[in-house]
């Protein structure tokens, strides 16, 4: 019941976040240099041509205006025409959605299924050969960029060992490499938090508690640190998403797996200002969302929040 | 009186990074059986670590560098895990100072008191249900039945103290440490909780060892005090006669700040607490003592008897040890 | 006479808090050594500026994709030119944009932070919803657009960073600001007639600092990463400019024939960053005691 108020609250408070959203993005395409109307129509079209194409997309109209009417649009769904393809933004976006959500379940799947249980032991056993991979692998994560990384598994997958394929998403072998490319950046990330958080709990007073009342080390470690550290770790894999969506672009770029993220690159270099624009705005939109579920799921999860928003409403 | 603890030169050392931290440095304790033995130490006095100790209940970085700790002639020191768990919570209770954050938050109260049944005999905590609501009446905790499906957060300070409380005294142990107890609560509520401490070390006839800052407090509840100062035991004897009269300088600046007269004010005892790592050579006091002699910085008491009490000064003792 | 007393032992506190600190951070060696290791970096840029084995810029097909050798000590790249010399020379562009950008990202935010927690009401609320909005872009998705708005160049690089960066530290000192103000002490200080600048410098400025310097190091370590990434996706410095990143992205082709174009640029990314990282893992540990003091285990 209260769960649901929590809910609405939530995306209230995140209305003007994404109306100022909208208005960055806006402002990002109309400041760029150049005549919008002119790049759609070629640099061989008539000058009524281009008067023509100005004033279909509205372009004369004051600035405060066009945005109302970009806000408009984007209520109804419509995100726009790509200059280049011609096709409607959100049909572009949604063909290659599904790529991109593949690629992220799989790298998320095995990001959480090394870091978990890595980060989880290295807690519990500090200074040992655990620990010290784990640290190792937290450190690659997070120092290595994941364009080089990348590149230097292509190389040995690819063309030294010719194990797996380089690009494209033809079979599923396909997504093996992006995967782990992606999964590494989030791994760094996950590992470090995963054992700080374990770390923090098991440091904590109701674990001496726990000790102190005779019960087994598995039955304290399971039910009063596992338990307790997972929360902030669940909700960190939320947030995570971020990270996902931007190291997407870059790991679908260089592998060329055909997901959203090279699609923004390639409307990048084509200069499809609509198209950025919408990727970008999917982007956001996708994040914010995210963002309202896991804040949702926490205060299921924690039951202090619970009570504190039962008082509330 | 038959002993239920025995503290035998205990010393017990952290390192850290910016040297070793001797918290306990060579004490030696008897409890006996049902009596309320009162530690009086401000804070940095090594008091916490002395209850941990006890309680078997040292986690790294501390180490218990030499002694032996004594529970019924066993040395708890020694045991295995399997042992010491038996022990803990069954035989020794532990109550905590901050009932916040000694509950584990996500688990309701009856839940994490159930677990002190669990742990000892076996089978699904809610099992237990109905006992736990027997010990909640016995700590006065209102409304029991409602209470054991209560969240930490939902009670008040005092209430979830005594359900702490109840934690400790579940299986009825033999010794129970309380490490200032009361510090976190409200005055009122202090003497509630004092006052129900003493009960129980009535009906069970089980000895306690009261922690705290509160000399005033100890004066009140305790049937002996030890008097601890910078990882040392300076003075142990008899409540009431230390109130009369404190013969440690220490604990005489103490109790000075208990009576004043009302025109005059508390003096405070000049200096501040001794660094642990770096203690002042000879008697750990002498650099605040309004008694010092020369010998002082020279030479480190240990406690002996002065009549049925024991103290560690050179001014008092002959400062050569045999208690 | 007291006061003079209390302020030198003060100030000999302090003393020994610091000292203590560095030993803390020294005791972590690989800490340690990193700085070393990022010292060697620098040097390398410094060196840069005056000196540099061949011109980083000038090419010669003849001797393009070479892999290293005596005379070449990385190698040289697509276009003949000697890596190593890119390297040095391109640093400045890798690591010191990220410098410049991240002091300048912190720089702003703690001001904003501050001025968010102090004066409240609706300055702070229009501060904070300009946070809540860069906050809801993924770090690297903002560096992208703002990049793609503002076009290519050094400057657009820093703004860039810059903008990404800020928001963190305002949450962060803002955070802090609350805090402190909310103590009791300082409606002491102020019935005193303290100002509010005093306010600022002697109490929160010193509760703030430390959450600052972690936080500063490992973004410096990312920002040399997503500065590395925008040159690799061509959104940043234009060539023949030898950013790290971009040397990484137009010698992507030859990976199969010469990996050592694309090795080495990638090597010094990776080092400073780890190095960065591995720092401000030290300070962490060393600024906040409470973190690593007692470990537990059963």
């Amino acid at each position: 019941m209260t769960l649901a108020r929590y809910l609405i609250r939530r995306v209230c408070h995140s209305i003007p976040t994404l109306i100022g959203a909208l208005l960055f993005i806006f402002i990002l395409v109309r400041v760029l240099p150049g005549d919008p109307a002119r790049l759609i129509a070629g640099p061989e079209a008539l000058e009524e041509d281009v008067q023509r194409i100005r004033e279909q997309l509205g372009l004369n109209k004051p600035i405060y205006i066009q945005f109302v009417d970009y806000v408009s649009t984007i209520l109804r769904g419509d995100f726009g025409r790509s200059i280049k393809f011609g096709t409607p933004v959100i049909n572009e976006i949604l063909f290659r959605l599904p790529y991109t959500i593949a690629l992220a379940l799989v790298a998320e799947v095995i990001a959480v299924s090394v870091a978990l249980p890595l980060g989880i032991l290295s807690a519990l056993k500090p200074n040992s050969k655990v620990s010290y991979i784990t640290s190792v692998i937290s450190l690659i994560g997070a120092s290595t960029p994941s364009f080089w990384i990348a590149l230097i598994l292509i190389y040995v997958f690819s063309v030294s060992l010719k194990l797996l394929p380089s690009s494209g998403a033809e079979s599923p072998r396909h997504i093996v490499l992006p995967a782990i490319t992606l999964s590494l950046l989030l791994m760094g990330n996950l590992t470090r938090i995963t054992r700080s958080s374990v770390i923090e709990v098991l440091s904590s007073n109701h674990v001496l508690t726990a000790v102190a009342k005779g019960l087994k080390d598995r039955v304290v470690i399971m039910r009063h640190v596992l338990k307790n550290a997972l929360i902030p770790i669940i909700t960190i894999m939320g947030l995570q998403v971020g990270n996902l969506l931007g190291g997407a672009i870059i790991t679908e770029t260089v592998f060329a797996w055909p997901g959203i993220g090279s699609l923004l690159i390639d409307a990048i270099f084509f200069r499809d200002y609509i198209l950025i624009q919408g990727i970008i705005l999917f982007m956001v939109l996708t994040f914010i969302i995210i963002n309202i579920v896991v804040d949702v799921i926490y205060a299921y999860v924690d039951p202090r929040i619970r009570d504190v928003l039962w008082r509330m409403s | 009186m038959e002993k239920v603890l025995e503290v035998v030169d205990l010393r017990v050392y952290y390192e850290i990074p910016q040297g070793t931290v001797k918290a306990v440095d060579g004490v030696d304790l008897d409890v006996f059986k049902g009596e309320i033995l009162g530690v009086a130490g401000e804070s940095g006095s090594g008091k916490s670590t002395l209850a941990l100790t006890i309680a078997g209940l040292l986690r790294p970085p501390a180490k218990v560098v030499s002694g032996k700790v004594l529970f019924k002639g066993v040395d708890i020191l020694k045991l295995g895990n399997d042992e010491l768990r038996s022990i803990r919570g069954r035989k020794i209770g532990i109550i905590f100072q901050d009932p916040v954050t000694y509950l584990n938050p996500i688990y309701t109260v009856g839940f994490q008191v159930g677990e002190v049944f669990e742990a000892h005999r076996g089978g699904k905590v809610s099992k237990y249900f109905s006992e736990v609501i027997n010990l909640f009446k016995a700590v006065r905790i209102g409304d029991p039945e409602r209470r054991v499906y209560t969240y930490p957060h939902q009670l008040s300070g005092g209430m979830k103290q005594r359900v702490l409380i109840s934690m400790a005294i579940a299986e009825k142990p033999e010794l129970i440490v309380a490490d200032e107890p009361t510090s976190a609560l409200d005055v009122t509520i202090q003497a509630e909780i004092v006052e129900l401490l003493n009960e129980i070390r009535k009906e069970l006839n089980t000895s306690v060892v009261f922690i705290t800052h509160d000399l005033a407090l100890l004066l009140e509840i305790a049937d002996r005090i030890a008097v601890m100062y910078a990882g040392k035991l300076v003075e142990v004897g008899r409540a009431y006669e230390i109130y009369k009269d404190p013969l440690h300088p220490y604990t005489k600046a103490l109790i000075s700040t208990l009576r004043y007269e009302r025109k005059k004010r508390p003096t405070p005892i000049k200096g501040s607490i001794p660094s642990l790592i770096n203690p002042p050579p000879g008697c750990r006091f002498h650099p605040r003592c309004p008694y010092v002699m020369p010998k002082c910085s020279q030479v480190d008491p240990k406690l002996s008897s002065v009549g049925g009490r024991l103290v560690s000064c050179l001014l008092v003792g002959d400062g050569g040890g045999g208690s | 006479m007291e006061d003079e007393l209390i302020l030198k032992k003060v100030s000999e506190a302090r003393r020994k808090q610091l000292t203590s600190m560095w030993v803390v951070f020294k005791s972590n060696r690989v800490a340690y050594a990193s700085l070393y290791v990022l010292a060697g970096i620098l040097l390398l840029v410094v060196i840069g500026f005056i000196y540099t084995p061949y011109n980083p810029y000038e090419f010669d097909l003849s001797k393009a994709r070479q892999p290293p050798s005596p005379q070449h000590l990385l190698g040289t790249d697509e276009l003949g030119r000697d890596i190593l010399s890119r390297l040095m020379v391109g640093g400045r562009y890798t690591v010191g944009i990220s410098f410049i950008s991240v002091l300048l990202g912190s720089l702003i935010g703690s001001i904003l932070g501050l001025i968010s927690g102090f004066f409240g009401g609706r300055v702070d609320t229009v501060i904070q919803r300009v946070v809540d909005v860069a906050l809801a872009f993924p770090t690297s998705l903002l560096a992208i657009a703002l990049m793609v708005s503002l076009g290519p160049g050094v400057l657009s690089l820093i703004m860039a960073i810059s903008i990404s960066t800020f928001p963190v530290y305002t949450r962060l000192v803002r955070g802090v600001v609350l805090q402190v103000i909310n103590e009791d002490y300082i409606a002491a200080v102020k019935l005193l007639g303290r100002s509010s600048w005093y306010i600022i410098f002697k109490h929160v400025l010193p509760n703030v600092s430390s959450p600052i310097i972690v936080q500063t190091s490992y973004y410096l370590g990312f920002s040399i990463l997503l500065a590395s990434a925008l040159g690799f996706l061509g959104l940043g410095i234009p060539p023949p400019t030898p950013e790290w990143g971009s040397m990484v992205g137009t010698g992507r082709v030859y990976l199969f024939s010469s990996p050592h174009i694309v090795v080495f640029p990638g090597l010094f990314i990776t080092a400073t960053a780890l190095s960065f990282n591995l720092i401000g893992d030290g300070l962490r540990d060393a600024l906040d005691p409470k973190s690593r003091m007692f470990l537990r285990r059963f």
